[in-house]
């Protein structure tokens, strides 16, 4: 009959009977142990009793031996014990024991990579400052994190010998690095020496392990983060931008330095070529000169009185031509008193406007006004010897 | 029917004399066996054992590696009178279940109290000799070894090993530790100051011999082109030698009219003159030069 038949439930209302159906699994075990009173049966009742019992044994006896198979899977070990006693680790694959309550296994999985988290859980910003905060030679604190992975060497140790082999690596993780910390320098271990820290550290804790028995061994101590505790994080994070500033003040120099330097190089091309240039225009307008002198010397030499003479007048003209003249004639008037308002002249011939140079005789009068003429043809002899600013 | 009951009960009185004659002791442990009262054997090996039933009962103990491990950690003090605060932990088991049981009761929990005491003890009397220093770092190691062989010794007479005593912490408490933190800063700000009066130090040190350098490299430039110019003027002397040595009279003559012309050529300079100058002698008489 179905459950879903619309009949179900209306043949025997109500819940069902339980001693009806007691009733009616006695009858059935009766019958199955030959307690069926079933007329014409020629077998004794006790023969074939005796054989349902024998069956039954037999399956109970097959579910039992069954019950011992287990399977051990890789990376696993199964680990045998007899009333207790340890018997053999079994590996990877199906195996049989005794079954209960003769022997028992426990399967360990040895190469699963367990972790201990030390200073802090699950996230390295989720700090434990009771296990992290250290003390270091040199009497500073730091705040350091590190996991311990370990897998399992020994399976029988690991049941047998400890009553809590996982705790164990975490009290010694953290006592074997306080220890190491407790003899390092801080500098040490914030900075050049935390893989060393690390790798001294599993060997310290694999010792430790060994010496409680725990069958664990210790594959890696991985560093999480070592640094100087929060109260103190803003005087090192100074610390390490002091030395920024180190080197940017360096460089600061460096820029200076190779700005001036290039600078007095090309100061200095220029002091040589200005020299090499002064040199040759010196001995230049010396051959000039010279030249000159030596030609009108051959024509001088023709006719050293007239050209006396003329050279005389001409250098007396130009002169005169160019300067404020006042005549004075001594020899009559004998020794005069001469007033000469030499502030004015110079005033009206330094304006320049209307220039009026004055001629003066014994009883002074305005005379005529000489032609002015700027001396555009005048030349030096020697060239002014021109000198740079030194710096 | 008959041989079912009958098998039934049999099965059962077996059980029942099995669950009172045999025991069984686990890898973890070792057995104790008491008759009335007064212990008849220790059985040391795991394994399946048989007893008297009733008269004889059995008690377990726990032989794998326990730990001690404080809850809280305790204040020692120091040679030099610091306070410290300890963590540690032992590993201790049961080595003599007999002498266990005889001791403590076979109690953990006073077994553990008996260690904690002797170790504090212990701790106080290393801690009481040495400074700070020698505790966090230099002797560690001797003032663990000592706790243990302590340790131990006293373990012994309630019939327990201690394998180990470890210090898991040594830290200052938090007054003392805000103190460290100060000192921390003062150091990691003289080290900061120290690397910026270096940079400085370096950067004026560059910059000064960079300016030395420029110096030397302008007056060497200046001695040089000094030379050059020297050389020159020497060249010219000789040339303007040569030249007027030919007629130095003339030469005189010469170069007077030029100086002459340089030197008043400005309406500034007042030239005051006699007539009696040779130059205007036509000015007086258009024949006196005859």
């Amino acid at each position: 009959m179905a459950w879903n038949d619309p009949q179900w439930g209306k043949k025997n209302e109500g819940p069902p009977d339980l001693d009806e159906l007691w009733r009616r699994f006695t009858a059935r075990l009766k019958g199955l142990f030959g307690g069926r009173k079933t007329p014409g049966g020629n077998s004794g009742p006790n023969g074939f009793g005796a054989a349902g019992l024998g069956i039954v044994a037999a399956i109970i006896v097959a579910v039992w031996l069954a019950s011992g198979f287990y399977i051990v899977n890789t990376g696993e070990r199964g680990v045998v014990l007899r009333f207790g006693k340890f018997i053999e680790t079994t590996q990877p694959g199906p195996n049989w024991h005794l079954p209960w309550p003769i022997e028992s296994v426990q399967v360990v999985n040895i190469e699963q990579v367990r972790t201990v988290e030390i200073g802090y859980r699950n996230n390295v910003k989720n700090k434990m400052l009771k296990e992290s905060l250290m003390l270091t030679d040199d009497e500073n604190i730091i705040d350091i994190q590190f996991a311990v992975q370990y897998t399992l060497k020994d399976p029988e140790d690991y049941l047998f010998n400890n009553r809590s082999p996982d705790d164990a690596v975490r009290q010694v993780a953290e006592s074997v690095m306080s220890e190491i910390v407790g003899k390092s320098k801080m500098d040490y271990v914030l900075y050049e020496g935390r893989a060393d820290v690390a790798a001294r550290a599993t060997r310290h804790i694999q010792d430790a392990l060994d010496r409680y028995k725990t069958g664990i061994s210790i594959s890696k101590v991985t560093m999480q983060n070592a640094q100087p505790p929060q109260e103190v994080q803003g005087a090192f994070d100074d610390a390490v931008k002091a030395g920024q500033d180190r080197e940017r003040l360096k460089s600061e120099g460096q820029a200076y330095a190779n700005d001036v330097i290039p600078k007095a190089r090309g100061m200095a091309a220029r002091l040589a070529e200005e020299a090499a240039g002064y040199k040759q225009s010196v001995i230049a307008n010396a051959e000039g000169d010279a030249s000159r002198f030596k030609q009108i010397l051959v024509e001088y030499s023709k006719a050293p009185v007239v050209t006396r003479e003329r050279m005389y007048q001409d250098m007396m003209q130009q002169v005169l031509s160019n300067t404020t003249k006042v005549l004075v004639d001594s020899s009559k008037g004998g020794n005069n008193l001469l007033y000469l308002p030499l502030d004015k002249l110079m005033h009206m011939s330094g304006q320049g406007t209307s220039p009026a140079p004055v001629m003066l005789d014994t009883t002074p009068k305005p005379g005529t006004a000489p032609t002015t003429q700027d001396d555009s043809h005048s030349r030096n002899t020697f060239r002014s010897r021109d000198r740079e600013d030194r710096p | 029917m008959k041989h079912f009951n009958i098998l039934i009960v049999a099965v059962l009185v077996i059980l029942i004399l099995a669950s009172l004659t045999m025991y069984t002791v686990d890898q973890r442990q070792n057995a104790m066996v008491f008759q009335l009262g007064e212990v008849v054997a220790v059985d040391k090996q795991p394994g399946l054992y048989f007893k008297l039933p009733l008269v004889q009962n059995v008690r377990y103990f726990d032989t794998r590696v326990l730990t001690l491990d404080p809850a809280e950690p305790d204040r020692f003090i120091t040679s030099e009178k610091k306070n410290v605060l300890v963590d540690y932990f032992a590993k201790w088991r049961i080595i003599d279940i007999r002498q266990y049981y005889v001791s403590v009761g076979g109690d953990e929990t006073r077994a553990q109290t008996r260690l904690q005491q002797t170790i504090n003890d212990g701790l106080r009397a290393e801690f009481g000799k040495r400074s700070v220093h020698d505790v966090v770092s230099g002797e560690r190691d001797q003032i663990m070894a000592t706790l243990r062989q302590k340790a131990d010794q006293d373990a012994r007479k309630i019939g327990v090993q201690v394998l180990d005593v470890r210090l898991k912490h040594v830290d200052l408490p938090q007054e003392v530790s805000e103190s460290v933190y100060r000192r921390m800063e003062a150091e990691r700000k003289r080290v900061a100051n120290e690397l910026r009066s270096t940079g400085s130090a370096e950067a004026e040190k560059i910059k000064a011999d960079a300016d030395r350098q420029r110096q030397v490299i302008i007056a060497n430039a200046y001695r040089d082109a000094q030379a050059i110019k020297g050389e020159g003027d020497a060249r010219a002397s000789t040339i303007y030698a040569t030249a007027y040595s030919k007629n130095p009279e003339f030469y005189a003559f010469y170069r007077s009219m030029d100086a002459y012309r340089q030197s008043f050529k400005s309406k500034s300079d007042v030239l005051v003159l006699e007539p009696n100058n040779a130059f205007f002698k036509y000015m007086k008489s258009p024949n006196a030069g005859k």
